[in-house]
């Protein structure tokens, strides 16, 4: 496929927005030197993919990474970083000093990722927007074929819940633990 | 579309997620270039079931695993925080020496 | 579409559920003083998850479920024994160390448990998927485990680190996973193995060499392989003592297991990558795991990076068969060997940890010296322990050493022997700082001033993990068929 028949298909501008917008944001997660906004860039970044996805027809899961992701983990992440009272302002503690071999191996991960995709998939096309994945097929899938890790998955959910508050929760003294026992 | 379009796409997000593990000081900071790197992982696995077309949107149903034991983990990350910070008050993992061999 | 459920096969995964659910009921209706309970629940669910074991081993064959995805054959069934077996260990020397009021027991023995489900999960999968999600079971728990102590710094640091490394090397696994799963349209260890042929050979190599090396590279981190151990001392050292020997038996064997049903049943094809990155691994995790042991000086940390150096030589075999391209069965039954091997003398290493720190009252290995003196079973207990890891006959470890040197000499080949000359240098290496530990105990006099209570008798559930391990070191030592058996059952999956 050439450049001209790719720019001719409007999806594919659809795709430039969204994958644009994803890597701005992507970058200023990992470069924006206040940690509320790096979590909002976060949002960006994910409500992006959504948007890939739903390009990709795979509706069920970019509404799973709105609900999941931008709807409860953020909000995850901006009560931890409210709490914990991180650096709100403009903080140069945030990073380390030696910036410069982190870029070069992300840039050279990069390049070779990327390299490695394109000797593999060149020219091969995805099917797009209106062949939409029957949700009842994912769920079958998910209690038929998957019930074993779909099942195993929520003790993972469990163990997170219980140990989580476990170590999170402010500690009383045995005596307060008595008094709150016997009420 | 092209699959590559997407597959460069997320080694770019991946790339990024790596810089921000590799830079960031703060847990809090780590944690969101760590999700970043998650979030390449699916757009991995969608772009390939929209190649692939499997039978059982094996894919999708991946990406869907992915997501939930992401969220588990940035519960027991913030919980984990959490806690440091009652005993320092502070959320810097370099406080912690964490190269030390 | 239907599924047949085999539940005599699950059925150690489903009492291992039945368990959890009771210890958490427990938990919250017992009042503060009785919740000691939860311990015998969970010592008693392990129990009886193991008898289903003896049923199915009896049976013997291969069960399989979800189109092969969760498959209960042999070589599943030693590792799940495995697992129960250390589990129940860890279980026992838990019970004294966590009693106690700032330790949360009943959430403590909810997520020991929930990790030994996600390892038997593991040993059974035949999947991506299943795979990914049972080694986070395994993992998710411990992170939390590690910063139990919660009012300690140090505690609170083994969390952390454990944390973030897990979670980045999920995210490098998962994003060698998603290429796999790209380059061959499958999840199924068979379907991989069948479509990794033609991605093998076009120009997806390079697509597949990359995909394999962050899955080498995410196993690594969670083995605590050099170069991606950097995390396992000071999380070993922080950790509560109980959570240390699970994470260097029961987890580190899990990571171990994942890779190796991954490599061998999945990637063959792919061999000519993930061989050297192993062969690597092994010397580089053996050579600078002892160096760095010889240095130091409390018993964790060297215990830290013995397990280190140990794990070096379980991937010796492995490595060295599939460097010379011969067939791995061998090498799976050696792994397996020293798996089971090195996972009962390290426990008995930590229970006498256990015992010796509250008796001396200090983790440095000085702070040891005379231990024999006014304690000869515990120090008797320690030389067979540290001992039987230095590989000296007639305890377990030597025959683990042999086992992995006997494989490498059927594998042969030049880089092969160079791995055996480097294995074998290390194990000279190795026996210096074990048998250090052991003089102090015995050969220094104490110390005038006692740390500890020298007078202190372990409770009852340490001495029993104590006398389990000492008796199983021992008779695995003098009868080593004992775990060849373990090792021949393994080769079913080579077979199959």
């Amino acid at each position: 496929m050439n450049l001209g028949d790719w720019i001719s298909q409007p999806v594919n501008w659809v795709f430039t927005l969204l994958a644009l917008a994803s890597a701005y944001s992507g970058v200023r997660v990992v470069t924006s030197q206040n940690v509320i906004r790096a979590a909002l860039f976060l949002v960006g970044a994910l409500a992006s993919s959504a948007g890939l996805f739903l390009l990709l027809s795979a509706e069920f899961v970019a509404l799973t990474l709105v609900l999941v992701y931008i709807g409860a983990v953020i909000v995850l992440f901006l009560f931890g970083i409210m709490i914990t009272r991180a650096p709100l302002g403009r903080d140069v503690a945030l990073d380390h000093k030696r910036r410069a071999p982190a870029a070069i191996t992300s840039i050279i991960l990069f390049a070779v990722l990327s390299w490695a995709s394109i000797r593999a998939f060149a020219g091969r096309e995805v099917t797009g927007v209106g062949d939409a994945t029957d949700t009842r097929l994912l769920g079958e899938a998910l209690l038929g074929r998957f019930v074993v890790p779909f099942e195993v998955v929520s003790f993972l959910l469990l163990a997170a819940l219980i140990g989580g508050i476990t170590l999170a929760r402010k500690d009383l003294s045995p005596a307060e633990e008595e008094a709150r026992e016997a009420t | 579309m092209l699959v590559n379009q997407f597959l460069i796409l997320a080694a770019l997000l991946f790339s990024l997620g790596v810089y921000g593990l590799l830079v960031r000081r703060n847990a809090v900071m780590v944690l969101l270039a760590v999700e970043l790197m998650l979030n390449a992982v699916n757009i991995n696995l969608i772009a390939f079931e929209s190649l692939l077309q499997t039978e059982l949107a094996v894919g999708q149903v991946f990406s869907i695993f992915v997501i939930t034991v992401a969220a588990a983990e940035v519960g027991i990350g913030l919980a984990i925080i959490l806690m440091i910070f009652r005993n320092r008050s502070s959320a810097n993992v370099d406080d912690f020496n964490l190269m030390r061999l | 579409m239907g599924f047949e459920i085999d539940y005599l096969a699950i059925a150690p995964e489903l009492i291992l559920v039945a368990t959890i659910v009771m210890v958490l009921v427990l938990d919250f209706v017992l009042p503060r003083r009785a919740k000691y309970f939860t311990a015998i629940a969970s010592v008693l669910g392990v129990t009886f998850a193991a008898l289903p074991l003896l049923i199915l081993a009896v049976d013997g064959g291969s069960r399989e479920m979800f189109d092969g995805s969760y498959t209960v054959d042999t070589f599943a069934l030693v590792l799940k024994g495995l697992f129960i077996v250390a589990g129940y260990l860890v279980l026992l020397m838990s019970v004294s160390y966590i009693e106690g009021d700032r330790y949360y027991q009943g959430e403590y023995y909810f997520l020991i448990l929930c990790s030994i489900l996600g390892s038997l999960v593991m040993a059974s999968s035949r999947d991506l998927i299943v795979l990914f999600i049972g080694l986070e079971l395994t993992t998710a728990p411990l992170f939390m485990l590690a910063g139990w102590r919660k009012g300690d710094m140090k505690s609170n640091e083994a969390s952390l680190k454990y944390y973030i490394l897990g979670v980045l090397s999920t995210a490098l696994m998962l994003f060698g996973m998603s290429l796999v799963f790209g380059l061959t349209g499958e999840v199924s260890f068979d379907g991989i193995r069948e479509g990794i042929g033609d991605a093998a050979a076009g120009d997806a190599s390079t697509a597949l060499g990359l995909a394999v090396l962050l899955i080498i590279v995410g196993f690594g981190f969670k083995v605590s392989a050099v170069p991606f151990h950097f995390w396992a001392p000071d999380t070993y050292e922080g950790a509560p003592t109980p959570v240390t020997a699970y994470l260097s038996v029961n987890s580190k064997a899990a990571g171990f297991v994942g890779m190796l049903i991954l490599m061998y049943l999945a990637l063959p094809g792919a061999s000519n990558y993930w061989a050297p990155a192993l062969w690597i691994m092994a010397a580089a995790s053996m050579t600078i795991g002892n160096l760095a042991a010889l240095r130091q000086q409390n018993i964790v940390r060297l215990l830290a990076y013995s397990s280190i150096a140990q794990a070096g030589f379980m991937l010796v075999p492995f490595a060295a068969a599939a460097v010379s391209g011969t067939d791995l069965s061998e090498a799976f039954s050696a792994t397996v060997v020293y798996l089971v091997i090195y996972s009962i003398m390290n426990l008995g290493a930590f229970a006498v940890v256990i015992a010796g720190a509250r008796k001396t009252g200090t983790g440095d290995i000085d702070g040891w010296a005379g231990l024999g003196s006014y304690d000869a079973r515990l120090g008797v207990l320690a030389a067979v322990f540290f001992f039987s890891l230095a590989g000296i006959p007639p305890l377990a470890g030597w025959f683990a050493k042999f086992v992995m040197f006997r494989s490498v000499m059927i594998a042969g080949g030049v880089s092969t022997v160079a791995l055996a000359v480097i294995a074998a240098v290390n194990s000279v290496i190795a026996f210096y700082y074990y048998a250090r530990v052991v003089k102090s105990i015995w050969l220094d006099g104490a110390p005038a001033t006692a740390l500890g209570d020298r007078a202190d008798t372990p409770a009852g559930s340490l001495r029993l993990a104590l006398i389990i391990a000492g008796v199983l070191t021992v008779l695995v030592g003098i009868y080593p068929t004992l775990a060849s058996v373990f090792g021949d059952a393994s080769r079913v999956l080579a077979a199959g």
